[in-house]
């Protein structure tokens, strides 16, 4: 079946791209011969594995990238864009896989920054723009708010905002909900209707093919590069998408429940403040015992971020004991806890993850340099780093063209790996997984969960924090609901009351 | 492993970068040369010759390089983990100060060399590790304070040498001579071409391996690309930092005793002119990369000495100097958004 639309100039399209081609610098071919076109008012749903070229395809819509062959026409008349002003110009706004709003800066301030045009800024009108903007979206945002004390869903929320304070026709939206809950995605494709339906048209990246399918009118999968089909969503299934999105997934494995042993991790009545002051962890207990996965459920914003980060000692505990391997690590340096048997997937990637402009090698030894054969008397021996990464990438299935690159040049996904990678290699009694499978594609995804299943059942205990409910059910031995910094519920994956943990989320318990 | 060695992209920029103010900075002086009726092309050519016109000339020029390349090497490995240490002028007077005493004290001989030289290291050290411990422990910037620590330095050590290790049997306030016996070896006969810049070449590949080959310099880069990721991953960014700024400190008193022990054999309010400052320009042109750092102190050191002969030999005033580094330190500063400016009107293809 071939849909391959033919005729750029028809009006129905608003992106219309011929023979679109994209090959960097280092020889990666990221785009090949895309011949693509987006309706006026549709929303377009592009599924592909990591590394597939979406982000190319959507940065060169945006301006920000230049083809190197090809042409794109935005409502029928060719543009030829030199920077994203002139996408801008045209009506399109970009939401990127990695925020780029400015942590420390107000919401405020970072929608002024977009605004500010003329050179004059007027944040009366800025607010008043917010405001309009929010309600017409119809969410709850403070304007004072910085965004660093926001949590990761709200955020995201932002980024949309700050788009819509612009006026924009088409919005590329690339994972915008790849740490979003359950609730938040709901929330979020109400957003999406509202807009469509007020005429504007829509590219959504996603890896999740039951998003797709729930939001989209048709859907686009993108395999090495190129267009592998087309297909309006009514005809699409899940399974139909996940074949063509990767080929040959195995059936995810059968999830064998753990067997626990000794109390790994212990918190006691722990008290941690978060950066406003306030008190983010209140009181909490937790146990996390050899060969147990225990999965922290909750609303984005009740002190999971701080629980973590006072584990992993990048945060004051305030009052109460934690101890790891039963070594008190209560606010010991987090080089002692790593050396205790800390491993630590953070959920912001691209802050706390990696060092982007530096190579793979370099960002994969982040937490074994000092050791041999990385380092012995402090001299680096270069030649092990390399071979380490180079291990790690063909391990990990990184798509990486070099194992010296920098990371800045890999895709989403692909810096992902490289983080798990780590953290799964330096031999760690303890690991926390936070957001671990965001942005990787399904068939990543499976073998992370069978990656955090092999580690437990070797004897590690992990603490898994996601927003993504699926996976805290099919991995968990024991879900900690958490909220208002307590842990409010204890459930167990069997026979679980899914209307009740929903409760408990929302402190309803 | 191959394409290591390749030069890299931001390498590549780097280059560029530098070449770019350069070559901007020889236009607007140009300019400026031309409104002053002069002809510019003589006078490089008269700066060239001045720098590098024989054996005597070219040995002023490495002569020079020295102090500015010890202290810029200093400067590049703080600057890499983006510690901005202003102050490497004022730490340059202590260590010579001390390093001094030391010499003077100690008496002639090698133990009377080496021992200044490391309590000049030491005294730069101390200087800077004032400020180190500012910002680490009460968060100060150090932008201020170690600018602020220069002028304490400067005038402290005018007044030892006014009053308290003032040389009996001179007019002016200066300290007395460091024994002879003491001094840095003349390398070449007939010139002023002292061992301490020999020294200073050596410390090329010694930074280099430092930054590129040690888990200290993998440390600085970390801390220096993202302190989050560097805490994240159980660097103790403090120590780091601490230790970055102190390093270049070091390097600073080092440039100063051996500017004492090699040429000026006494330490004077002249001592330096300004090498604490144009270090930072240099180590920013050369990109903080210890080969660009060693390139660009020759240059600016050619421009100091070349601008002395184009000064005598057309009539314009030394002031040129200045001129051309103030020049060169904004282009430098202004090449990254230029260069970035280029890219996105697709002139520039990096
Ligand atoms: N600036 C760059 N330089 C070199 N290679 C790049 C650059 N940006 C992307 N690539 C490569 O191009 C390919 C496609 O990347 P892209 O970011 O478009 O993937 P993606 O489909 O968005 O993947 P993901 O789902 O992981 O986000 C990858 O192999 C990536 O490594
Ligand atoms: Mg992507």
């Amino acid at each position: 079946m071939d849909n391959r639309p033919s005729d750029p100039k028809k009006e129905d399209y608003a992106i219309f791209l011929k023979e679109i081609t994209k090959t960097f610098p280092n020889g990666t071919v990221a785009n090949f011969g895309i011949t693509l076109g987006i309706l006026k008012g549709e929303v377009h749903a592009i599924l592909g594995e990591n590394g597939a070229g979406k982000t190319t395809l959507l940065r060169m819509i945006s301006g920000i990238l230049k083809p190197d062959s090809g042409e794109i026409f935005i409502d029928g008349k060719s543009a030829k864009m030199r920077d994203p002003m002139d996408a801008s110009r045209l009506g399109i706004g970009m939401v990127h896989q990695h925020f780029t709003l400015i942590p420390e800066f107000t919401v405020r301030e970072n929608v002024a920054l977009v605004l500010a045009e003329s050179g004059w800024l007027d944040l009366k009108k800025v607010d008043a723009k917010i405001v309009e903007v929010s309600e017409k979206m119809g969410i709850e945002i403070d304007p004072e708010a910085k965004i660093e004390n926001l949590p990761v869903g709200k955020r995201q929320l932002v980024e949309i905002l700050r788009l819509l304070c612009r006026d924009v026709k088409i919005l590329l939206l690339d994972e915008p909900t790849s740490v979003l809950t359950p609730i938040e995605v709901d929330s979020f494709f109400r957003i999406i209707r509202d807009l469509k339906s007020s005429g504007k048209t829509i590219v959504l990246v996603t890896h999740k093919m039951k998003e797709a399918l729930k939001i989209s009118d048709r859907v686009t999968v993108l395999r090495g590069g190129r267009v592998i089909r087309t297909v309006p969503t009514t005809e699409a299934d899940e399974a139909l998408l996940a074949s063509l999105v990767v080929e040959g997934l195995a059936a995810p494995p059968v999830v064998k429940r753990g067997t626990p042993g000794d109390p790994i991790l212990s918190i006691d009545s722990i008290i941690v403040k978060d950066d406003r002051g306030r008190t983010a962890v209140d009181g909490l207990s937790l146990v996390v015992r050899a060969g147990e996965i225990v999965g922290i459920a909750g609303v984005a914003g009740n002190g999971q971020k701080e629980l973590v980060e006072a584990i992993s000692g990048l945060r004051r505990v305030e009052s109460g004991i934690i101890t790891l391997s039963s070594q008190d690590i209560t606010n010991k340096s987090t080089r002692f806890i790593i050396e205790k048997g800390l491993s630590y997937i953070p959920e912001d990637r691209m802050h706390r993850g990696v060092v982007l402009t530096m190579g793979i090698h370099d960002n994969l030894a982040l937490k074994c340099i000092e050791r041999p054969p990385m380092s012995k008397n402090w001299v680096i021996d270069r030649r092990s780093m390399i071979n380490y990464a180079e291990r790690l990438i063909s391990d990990f299935s990184i798509k990486a063209s070099d194992p010296c690159m920098s990371v800045e040049n890999l895709s989403g996904g692909n810096i992902q790996k490289l983080i798990i990678a780590r953290e799964l290699s330096n031999g760690g009694t303890f690991l926390i997984a936070e957001q671990p499978t965001a942005g990787l594609d399904i068939k990543a995804s499976e073998v992370v969960h069978q990656r955090l299943i092999d580690l437990r059942s070797r004897g590690a205990g992990i603490l898994l924090v996601s927003s993504d409910l699926d996976e805290i059910i099919k991995l968990s031995d024991r879900i900690c609901v958490m909220f208002g910094g307590k842990i409010v519920g204890e459930f167990f994956p069997e026979n679980l009351d899914l209307e009740r943990l929903s409760r408990a989320m929302l402190g309803a318990e | 492993m191959s394409d290591r060695y390749v030069v890299s992209r931001g390498t590549k920029r780097s280059i560029i970068k530098a070449l770019l103010s350069v070559l901007l900075t020889f236009a607007v002086t140009s300019v400026i040369l031309l409104m002053s009726n002069v002809n510019p092309v003589l006078a490089f050519i008269y700066m060239f010759q001045g720098a590098f016109g024989d054996i005597n000339l070219l040995s002023e020029t490495l002569v020079r390089t020295s102090p500015i390349m010890v202290v810029s090497l200093g400067l590049a490995v703080s600057f890499k983990c983006k510690v901005w240490n202003i102050g490497a002028e004022g730490q340059l007077y202590i260590g010579a100060m001390l390093g001094t005493i030391v010499a003077i004290g100690i008496g002639g001989g090698l133990l009377s060399l080496l021992c200044a030289l490391f309590v000049g290291a030491m005294g730069g050290l101390c200087w800077a590790a004032v400020p180190a411990l500012m910002k680490v422990k009460l968060g100060i910037n150090e932008v201020i304070t170690t600018f602020l620590m220069n002028f304490v330095g400067i005038y402290l050590v005018q007044w030892m040498i006014s009053y308290p290790f003032r040389s009996p049997d001179t007019y002016f306030p200066e300290s007395a001579a460091v024994p002879a016996s003491s001094a840095l070896m003349i390398i070449l006969p007939g010139t002023r071409l002292h061992l301490g810049v020999a020294l200073a070449l050596a410390l090329v590949p010694i930074i280099y391996f430092l930054m590129e080959r040690t888990t200290f310099g993998y440390k600085v880069n970390v801390v220096g690309e993202n302190p989050e990721v560097a805490r994240y991953g159980g660097i103790k960014v403090g120590k780091i930092v601490f230790a970055s700024l102190i390093f270049s400190g070091v390097l600073a008193g080092l440039a100063g005793i051996t500017e004492v022990m090699g040429i000026q054999y006494r330490v004077r309010g002249s001592l330096s002119p300004g090498y604490g400052y144009t270090g930072i320009v240099v180590a920013l042109l050369g990109n903080n990369n210890p080969l660009g750092v060693a390139l660009s102190s020759i240059f600016l050191a050619a421009i100091m000495n070349g601008s002395s002969t184009l000064a005598w030999a057309m009539n314009i005033p030394m002031g040129i100097v200045d001129l051309m580094q103030g020049l060169l330190f904004i282009f430098v500063l202004a090449s990254e958004p230029f260069i970035r400016f280029l890219e996105g009107r697709g002139v520039l293809r990096l």
